[in-house]
Protein backbone atom coordinates (compact mmCIF):
# COMPACT_ATOMS: atom_id res chain seq x y z
CA UNK A 1 0.00 0.00 0.00
CA UNK A 2 1.29 3.45 -0.97
CA UNK A 3 1.93 5.96 1.81
CA UNK A 4 -0.53 8.87 1.50
CA UNK A 5 0.33 12.38 2.62
CA UNK A 6 -3.04 13.74 3.75
CA UNK A 7 -1.62 17.20 4.35
CA UNK A 8 -0.72 17.33 0.64
CA UNK A 9 -4.32 16.39 -0.20
CA UNK A 10 -5.55 19.03 2.21
CA UNK A 11 -3.43 21.61 0.37
CA UNK A 12 -4.84 20.40 -2.98
CA UNK A 13 -8.35 20.79 -1.55
CA UNK A 14 -7.56 24.35 -0.49
CA UNK A 15 -6.21 25.25 -3.92
CA UNK A 16 -8.93 23.51 -5.96
CA UNK A 17 -10.20 26.18 -8.34
CA UNK A 18 -13.12 24.10 -9.68
CA UNK A 19 -15.16 24.70 -6.50
CA UNK A 20 -15.52 28.31 -7.59
CA UNK A 21 -16.61 27.30 -11.08
CA UNK A 22 -19.90 25.68 -9.96
CA UNK A 23 -21.75 28.98 -9.95
CA UNK A 24 -25.42 29.44 -9.20
CA UNK A 25 -26.86 32.81 -10.12
CA UNK A 26 -29.01 34.77 -7.66
CA UNK A 27 -31.97 33.83 -9.88
CA UNK A 28 -31.13 30.11 -9.48
CA UNK A 29 -30.94 30.52 -5.70
CA UNK A 30 -34.23 32.45 -5.72
CA UNK A 31 -35.78 29.58 -7.70
CA UNK A 32 -34.89 27.08 -4.95
CA UNK A 33 -36.69 29.12 -2.30
CA UNK A 34 -40.08 28.35 -3.80
CA UNK A 35 -39.54 24.54 -3.78
CA UNK A 36 -40.88 22.04 -1.26
CA UNK A 37 -38.64 20.71 1.49
CA UNK A 38 -37.97 16.95 1.66
CA UNK A 39 -36.76 17.07 5.26
CA UNK A 40 -38.27 14.47 7.59
CA UNK A 41 -39.81 17.21 9.77
CA UNK A 42 -41.67 18.37 6.68
CA UNK A 43 -42.76 14.78 6.09
CA UNK A 44 -44.21 14.66 9.64
CA UNK A 45 -45.97 17.98 9.04
CA UNK A 46 -47.42 16.95 5.67
CA UNK A 47 -48.59 13.61 7.09
CA UNK A 48 -50.38 15.31 9.98
CA UNK A 49 -51.90 17.93 7.72
CA UNK A 50 -53.24 15.32 5.27
CA UNK A 51 -54.73 13.38 8.16
CA UNK A 52 -56.40 16.53 9.50
CA UNK A 53 -57.97 17.09 6.09
CA UNK A 54 -59.15 13.46 5.92
CA UNK A 55 -60.55 13.60 9.46
CA UNK A 56 -62.40 16.82 8.67
CA UNK A 57 -63.94 15.19 5.57
CA UNK A 58 -64.97 12.16 7.61
CA UNK A 59 -66.46 14.54 10.21
CA UNK A 60 -68.50 16.33 7.53
CA UNK A 61 -69.74 13.03 6.12
CA UNK A 62 -70.76 11.87 9.60
CA UNK A 63 -72.70 15.10 10.12
CA UNK A 64 -74.45 14.22 6.86
CA UNK A 65 -75.34 10.82 8.38
CA UNK A 66 -76.85 12.58 11.40
CA UNK A 67 -79.05 14.65 9.11
CA UNK A 68 -80.08 11.70 6.91
CA UNK A 69 -80.92 9.34 9.79
CA UNK A 70 -82.29 12.00 12.14
CA UNK A 71 -85.23 9.73 13.05
CA UNK A 72 -82.94 6.93 14.28
CA UNK A 73 -82.10 7.89 17.87
CA UNK A 74 -79.67 5.03 18.47
CA UNK A 75 -77.65 5.89 15.40
CA UNK A 76 -77.63 9.58 16.33
CA UNK A 77 -76.21 8.74 19.74
CA UNK A 78 -73.50 6.47 18.32
CA UNK A 79 -72.48 8.84 15.50
CA UNK A 80 -72.44 11.80 17.91
CA UNK A 81 -70.11 9.88 20.21
CA UNK A 82 -67.85 9.05 17.23
CA UNK A 83 -67.91 12.72 16.17
CA UNK A 84 -66.83 13.80 19.66
CA UNK A 85 -63.97 11.30 19.51
CA UNK A 86 -63.07 12.59 16.07
CA UNK A 87 -62.94 16.17 17.35
CA UNK A 88 -60.61 15.01 20.13
CA UNK A 89 -58.40 13.28 17.56
CA UNK A 90 -58.31 16.42 15.37
CA UNK A 91 -57.30 18.51 18.39
CA UNK A 92 -54.60 15.97 19.27
CA UNK A 93 -53.16 15.97 15.72
CA UNK A 94 -53.29 19.77 15.57
CA UNK A 95 -51.33 20.08 18.83
CA UNK A 96 -48.87 17.48 17.55
CA UNK A 97 -48.08 19.72 14.57
CA UNK A 98 -46.81 22.37 16.96
CA UNK A 99 -44.41 19.89 18.55
CA UNK A 100 -42.54 18.98 15.35
CA UNK A 101 -38.87 19.85 15.91
CA UNK A 102 -37.23 22.39 13.61
CA UNK A 103 -33.71 21.03 13.12
CA UNK A 104 -31.91 24.20 12.22
CA UNK A 105 -33.28 26.71 14.69
CA UNK A 106 -31.65 28.63 16.31
CA UNK A 107 -28.12 27.24 15.94
CA UNK A 108 -27.88 23.66 14.74
CA UNK A 109 -25.88 21.10 16.63
CA UNK A 110 -26.06 17.91 14.61
CA UNK A 111 -26.48 15.59 17.59
CA UNK A 112 -29.26 17.69 19.16
CA UNK A 113 -31.11 17.92 15.87
CA UNK A 114 -30.94 14.14 15.32
CA UNK A 115 -31.99 13.45 18.92
CA UNK A 116 -34.96 15.81 18.66
CA UNK A 117 -36.26 14.21 15.49
CA UNK A 118 -35.78 10.61 16.64
CA UNK A 119 -37.31 11.24 20.07
CA UNK A 120 -40.25 13.15 18.56
CA UNK A 121 -40.92 10.20 16.28
CA UNK A 122 -40.76 7.58 19.05
CA UNK A 123 -42.51 9.59 21.78
CA UNK A 124 -45.20 11.41 19.82
CA UNK A 125 -45.40 10.73 16.12
CA UNK A 126 -46.01 6.98 16.30
CA UNK A 127 -49.06 7.63 18.50
CA UNK A 128 -50.18 10.19 15.96
CA UNK A 129 -49.89 7.53 13.24
CA UNK A 130 -52.26 5.21 15.13
CA UNK A 131 -54.67 8.09 15.71
CA UNK A 132 -54.28 8.89 12.00
CA UNK A 133 -55.01 5.31 10.94
CA UNK A 134 -58.37 5.52 12.75
CA UNK A 135 -59.44 7.90 9.97
CA UNK A 136 -59.41 4.92 7.57
CA UNK A 137 -61.78 2.90 9.77
CA UNK A 138 -64.11 5.87 10.22
CA UNK A 139 -64.03 6.56 6.50
CA UNK A 140 -65.07 2.95 5.85
CA UNK A 141 -67.84 3.21 8.47
CA UNK A 142 -69.12 6.43 6.97
CA UNK A 143 -68.97 4.98 3.43
CA UNK A 144 -70.83 1.90 4.62
CA UNK A 145 -73.65 3.96 6.12
CA UNK A 146 -73.97 6.03 2.94
CA UNK A 147 -74.01 2.81 0.90
CA UNK A 148 -76.98 1.55 2.91
CA UNK A 149 -78.76 4.85 2.56
CA UNK A 150 -78.38 5.09 -1.23
CA UNK A 151 -79.03 1.41 -1.89
CA UNK A 152 -81.82 0.63 0.60
CA UNK A 153 -82.84 4.02 2.05
CA UNK A 154 -82.36 2.54 5.55
CA UNK A 155 -79.98 0.50 7.66
CA UNK A 156 -81.06 -3.10 7.26
CA UNK A 157 -80.65 -5.70 10.01
CA UNK A 158 -77.27 -7.45 9.94
CA UNK A 159 -76.51 -11.17 9.81
CA UNK A 160 -73.44 -12.52 11.65
CA UNK A 161 -71.40 -12.64 8.43
CA UNK A 162 -72.17 -8.95 7.76
CA UNK A 163 -70.65 -8.09 11.13
CA UNK A 164 -67.61 -10.15 10.22
CA UNK A 165 -67.10 -8.58 6.78
CA UNK A 166 -67.66 -4.95 7.81
CA UNK A 167 -65.79 -5.34 11.10
CA UNK A 168 -62.82 -6.97 9.36
CA UNK A 169 -62.78 -4.25 6.68
CA UNK A 170 -62.61 -1.53 9.33
CA UNK A 171 -59.89 -3.29 11.30
CA UNK A 172 -57.95 -3.92 8.08
CA UNK A 173 -58.29 -0.26 7.11
CA UNK A 174 -56.74 0.69 10.45
CA UNK A 175 -53.97 -1.90 10.42
CA UNK A 176 -52.90 -1.31 6.81
CA UNK A 177 -52.97 2.48 7.25
CA UNK A 178 -50.81 2.34 10.35
CA UNK A 179 -48.50 -0.40 9.03
CA UNK A 180 -47.61 1.30 5.74
CA UNK A 181 -46.78 4.62 7.36
CA UNK A 182 -44.84 3.11 10.24
CA UNK A 183 -42.86 0.90 7.87
CA UNK A 184 -41.94 3.89 5.71
CA UNK A 185 -41.00 6.15 8.59
CA UNK A 186 -39.09 3.41 10.43
CA UNK A 187 -36.92 3.05 7.34
CA UNK A 188 -36.09 6.76 7.43
CA UNK A 189 -35.72 7.03 11.21
CA UNK A 190 -33.29 4.09 11.19
CA UNK A 191 -31.00 6.16 8.96
CA UNK A 192 -31.04 9.01 11.51
CA UNK A 193 -30.51 6.55 14.37
CA UNK A 194 -27.44 5.13 12.69
CA UNK A 195 -25.99 8.67 12.44
CA UNK A 196 -26.70 9.27 16.12
CA UNK A 197 -25.12 5.95 17.00
CA UNK A 198 -22.11 6.98 14.96
CA UNK A 199 -21.77 10.23 16.93
CA UNK A 200 -22.17 8.71 20.35
CA UNK A 201 -23.23 5.22 21.35
CA UNK A 202 -24.59 6.46 24.69
CA UNK A 203 -26.83 9.22 23.34
CA UNK A 204 -30.03 7.23 23.58
CA UNK A 205 -29.55 4.67 26.30
CA UNK A 206 -30.63 1.10 25.84
CA UNK A 207 -33.11 1.56 28.68
CA UNK A 208 -34.84 4.45 26.91
CA UNK A 209 -35.11 2.45 23.69
CA UNK A 210 -36.54 -0.56 25.54
CA UNK A 211 -39.08 1.72 27.28
CA UNK A 212 -40.10 3.15 23.92
CA UNK A 213 -40.63 -0.34 22.49
CA UNK A 214 -42.75 -1.41 25.47
CA UNK A 215 -44.82 1.76 25.29
CA UNK A 216 -45.34 1.17 21.56
CA UNK A 217 -46.60 -2.39 22.14
CA UNK A 218 -48.94 -1.20 24.91
CA UNK A 219 -50.26 1.55 22.68
CA UNK A 220 -50.99 -0.82 19.75
CA UNK A 221 -52.81 -3.19 22.11
CA UNK A 222 -54.94 -0.43 23.68
CA UNK A 223 -55.89 1.12 20.34
CA UNK A 224 -56.82 -2.24 18.80
CA UNK A 225 -58.84 -3.20 21.88
CA UNK A 226 -60.66 0.15 21.82
CA UNK A 227 -61.37 -0.25 18.12
CA UNK A 228 -62.83 -3.74 18.48
CA UNK A 229 -64.94 -2.70 21.52
CA UNK A 230 -66.14 0.38 19.64
CA UNK A 231 -67.13 -1.72 16.64
CA UNK A 232 -69.04 -4.22 18.75
CA UNK A 233 -70.81 -1.44 20.66
CA UNK A 234 -71.69 0.35 17.44
CA UNK A 235 -73.04 -2.81 15.85
CA UNK A 236 -75.07 -3.55 18.99
CA UNK A 237 -76.69 -0.11 19.09
CA UNK A 238 -77.47 0.02 15.39
CA UNK A 239 -78.73 -3.47 14.75
CA UNK A 240 -80.14 -4.79 17.99
CA UNK B 1 -39.57 46.52 2.63
CA UNK B 2 -37.58 44.96 5.51
CA UNK B 3 -38.45 41.49 4.19
CA UNK B 4 -37.24 42.46 0.72
CA UNK B 5 -33.96 43.77 2.14
CA UNK B 6 -33.46 40.56 4.16
CA UNK B 7 -34.24 38.52 1.09
CA UNK B 8 -31.72 40.40 -1.03
CA UNK B 9 -29.12 40.21 1.74
CA UNK B 10 -29.67 36.43 1.94
CA UNK B 11 -29.29 35.97 -1.82
CA UNK B 12 -26.05 37.96 -1.82
CA UNK B 13 -24.61 36.00 1.10
CA UNK B 14 -25.48 32.63 -0.43
CA UNK B 15 -24.14 33.71 -3.79
CA UNK B 16 -20.88 34.76 -2.17
CA UNK B 17 -20.45 31.61 -0.03
CA UNK B 18 -21.98 29.06 -2.41
CA UNK B 19 -18.80 27.01 -2.74
CA UNK B 20 -19.59 25.66 0.76
CA UNK B 21 -22.86 24.25 -0.58
CA UNK B 22 -21.16 22.66 -3.59
CA UNK B 23 -18.49 21.03 -1.43
CA UNK B 24 -21.10 19.59 0.93
CA UNK B 25 -23.19 18.34 -1.98
CA UNK B 26 -20.16 16.55 -3.46
CA UNK B 27 -19.37 15.02 -0.07
CA UNK B 28 -22.91 13.79 0.60
CA UNK B 29 -24.24 12.82 -2.83
CA UNK B 30 -22.86 10.25 -5.22
CA UNK B 31 -24.64 11.37 -8.38
CA UNK B 32 -25.95 14.46 -10.07
CA UNK B 33 -29.70 14.21 -9.31
CA UNK B 34 -28.99 13.62 -5.61
CA UNK B 35 -26.57 16.55 -5.60
CA UNK B 36 -29.20 18.84 -7.11
CA UNK B 37 -31.81 17.69 -4.60
CA UNK B 38 -29.45 18.26 -1.69
CA UNK B 39 -28.43 21.66 -3.04
CA UNK B 40 -32.09 22.68 -3.15
CA UNK B 41 -32.77 21.35 0.35
CA UNK B 42 -29.74 23.13 1.83
CA UNK B 43 -30.68 26.48 0.29
CA UNK B 44 -34.26 26.04 1.49
CA UNK B 45 -33.18 25.21 5.05
CA UNK B 46 -30.71 28.11 5.06
CA UNK B 47 -33.52 30.46 4.08
CA UNK B 48 -35.88 29.04 6.72
CA UNK B 49 -33.18 29.36 9.38
CA UNK B 50 -31.90 32.75 8.22
CA UNK B 51 -33.95 34.76 10.77
CA UNK B 52 -32.05 32.93 13.53
CA UNK B 53 -28.65 33.85 12.12
CA UNK B 54 -26.85 36.20 14.49
CA UNK B 55 -24.57 38.66 12.76
CA UNK B 56 -22.10 38.32 15.65
CA UNK B 57 -20.94 34.95 14.29
CA UNK B 58 -19.32 34.35 10.91
CA UNK B 59 -21.84 33.61 8.16
CA UNK B 60 -19.69 30.81 6.74
CA UNK B 61 -19.55 29.04 10.14
CA UNK B 62 -23.33 29.26 10.52
CA UNK B 63 -23.78 28.15 6.92
CA UNK B 64 -21.58 25.09 7.44
CA UNK B 65 -23.59 24.09 10.48
CA UNK B 66 -27.01 24.44 8.86
CA UNK B 67 -25.89 22.82 5.61
CA UNK B 68 -24.16 19.87 7.30
CA UNK B 69 -27.14 19.39 9.57
CA UNK B 70 -29.41 19.31 6.53
CA UNK B 71 -27.16 16.86 4.67
CA UNK B 72 -26.94 14.47 7.63
CA UNK B 73 -30.69 14.65 8.26
CA UNK B 74 -31.44 13.78 4.63
CA UNK B 75 -33.00 10.34 4.49
CA UNK B 76 -33.79 8.09 1.59
CA UNK B 77 -37.37 6.89 1.23
CA UNK B 78 -38.16 3.23 0.82
CA UNK B 79 -39.27 1.99 -2.58
CA UNK B 80 -42.70 0.43 -2.86
CA UNK B 81 -41.53 -3.16 -2.93
CA UNK B 82 -38.00 -3.04 -1.58
CA UNK B 83 -36.72 -4.71 1.54
CA UNK B 84 -36.62 -1.88 4.06
CA UNK B 85 -34.42 -3.72 6.51
CA UNK B 86 -31.27 -2.76 4.64
CA UNK B 87 -30.11 0.36 2.81
CA UNK B 88 -27.96 -0.48 -0.22
CA UNK B 89 -25.04 1.80 -0.98
CA UNK B 90 -25.35 4.06 -4.05
CA UNK B 91 -22.13 3.86 -6.11
CA UNK B 92 -20.10 7.01 -6.67
CA UNK B 93 -20.75 8.51 -10.10
CA UNK B 94 -18.06 11.00 -11.18
CA UNK B 95 -19.81 11.99 -14.45
CA UNK B 96 -20.35 15.64 -13.54
CA UNK B 97 -17.20 16.17 -11.48
CA UNK B 98 -14.91 16.33 -14.53
CA UNK B 99 -13.99 19.93 -13.70
CA UNK B 100 -12.36 18.80 -10.47
CA UNK B 101 -8.70 17.78 -10.42
CA UNK B 102 -8.01 14.05 -10.39
CA UNK B 103 -6.67 14.22 -6.85
CA UNK B 104 -9.91 15.75 -5.57
CA UNK B 105 -12.03 13.29 -7.55
CA UNK B 106 -10.19 10.43 -5.83
CA UNK B 107 -10.68 12.19 -2.50
CA UNK B 108 -14.46 12.42 -3.08
CA UNK B 109 -14.56 8.77 -4.10
CA UNK B 110 -12.80 7.87 -0.85
CA UNK B 111 -15.07 10.14 1.21
CA UNK B 112 -18.12 8.47 -0.35
CA UNK B 113 -17.10 5.27 1.46
CA UNK B 114 -17.21 6.98 4.89
CA UNK B 115 -20.25 7.22 7.16
CA UNK B 116 -22.29 10.43 7.26
CA UNK B 117 -20.86 11.95 10.44
CA UNK B 118 -17.33 10.94 9.46
CA UNK B 119 -17.84 12.86 6.21
CA UNK B 120 -18.83 15.98 8.18
CA UNK B 121 -15.73 15.72 10.35
CA UNK B 122 -13.46 15.21 7.32
CA UNK B 123 -15.00 18.14 5.52
CA UNK B 124 -14.55 20.48 8.48
CA UNK B 125 -10.99 19.23 8.89
CA UNK B 126 -10.26 19.87 5.19
CA UNK B 127 -11.70 23.36 5.62
CA UNK B 128 -9.23 23.91 8.47
CA UNK B 129 -11.86 24.38 11.14
CA UNK B 130 -10.56 24.11 14.70
CA UNK B 131 -11.27 21.04 16.82
CA UNK B 132 -13.44 23.25 19.03
CA UNK B 133 -15.57 24.30 16.06
CA UNK B 134 -15.92 20.71 14.86
CA UNK B 135 -16.87 19.56 18.37
CA UNK B 136 -19.46 22.33 18.68
CA UNK B 137 -21.02 21.62 15.28
CA UNK B 138 -21.31 17.87 15.84
CA UNK B 139 -22.15 17.99 19.56
CA UNK B 140 -19.21 15.97 20.91
CA UNK B 141 -16.15 16.76 23.03
CA UNK B 142 -12.87 18.10 21.60
CA UNK B 143 -11.14 14.92 22.80
CA UNK B 144 -13.69 12.84 20.93
CA UNK B 145 -13.05 14.86 17.75
CA UNK B 146 -9.35 14.20 18.07
CA UNK B 147 -9.86 10.45 18.56
CA UNK B 148 -12.33 10.23 15.68
CA UNK B 149 -10.07 12.23 13.36
CA UNK B 150 -7.12 9.90 13.92
CA UNK B 151 -9.28 6.93 12.93
CA UNK B 152 -10.97 8.72 10.00
CA UNK B 153 -7.69 10.02 8.57
CA UNK B 154 -6.21 6.57 8.67
CA UNK B 155 -9.26 5.10 6.91
CA UNK B 156 -9.23 7.92 4.35
CA UNK B 157 -5.54 7.36 3.56
CA UNK B 158 -6.24 3.67 3.11
CA UNK B 159 -9.14 4.36 0.72
CA UNK B 160 -7.21 6.96 -1.31
CA UNK B 161 -4.31 4.55 -1.66
CA UNK B 162 -6.74 1.92 -2.92
CA UNK B 163 -8.29 4.24 -5.53
CA UNK B 164 -5.03 5.79 -6.82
Amino acid sequence: MKSIDLDKIKAAWKNEKAFESFKLSEADIQGFLGKRSKDISQLFRTGLFMDLVLKSLVGISLIGILVIFRENLNLILVVSAILLGLLGAIRYQWRMMGKIPEGNIPDPVIRTSLENKILFYHRHYKKALYVGALSNSLLILSGMLYYFYFKYGEIRPFQWDDYLVFGATMVLGFVIGAFVQIKQLNFQIKQLESCLKEIDEETISTITLRDQRNKKRRMIFIVLLALVCGLLLLAYFIFR
Amino acid sequence: MIHERTHQHFLELIHKHQSIIHKICFVYSNNRPDREDLQQEIILQLWKSFPSFQESSAFSTWMYRVALNTAINQTRRPGLLIDTSSSPEIPYDPSDSYQLSEEIQILFRAISKLKKVERAIVLLWLEERSYEEIAEAIGITVKNVSVKLVRIRSRLAELISKFQ
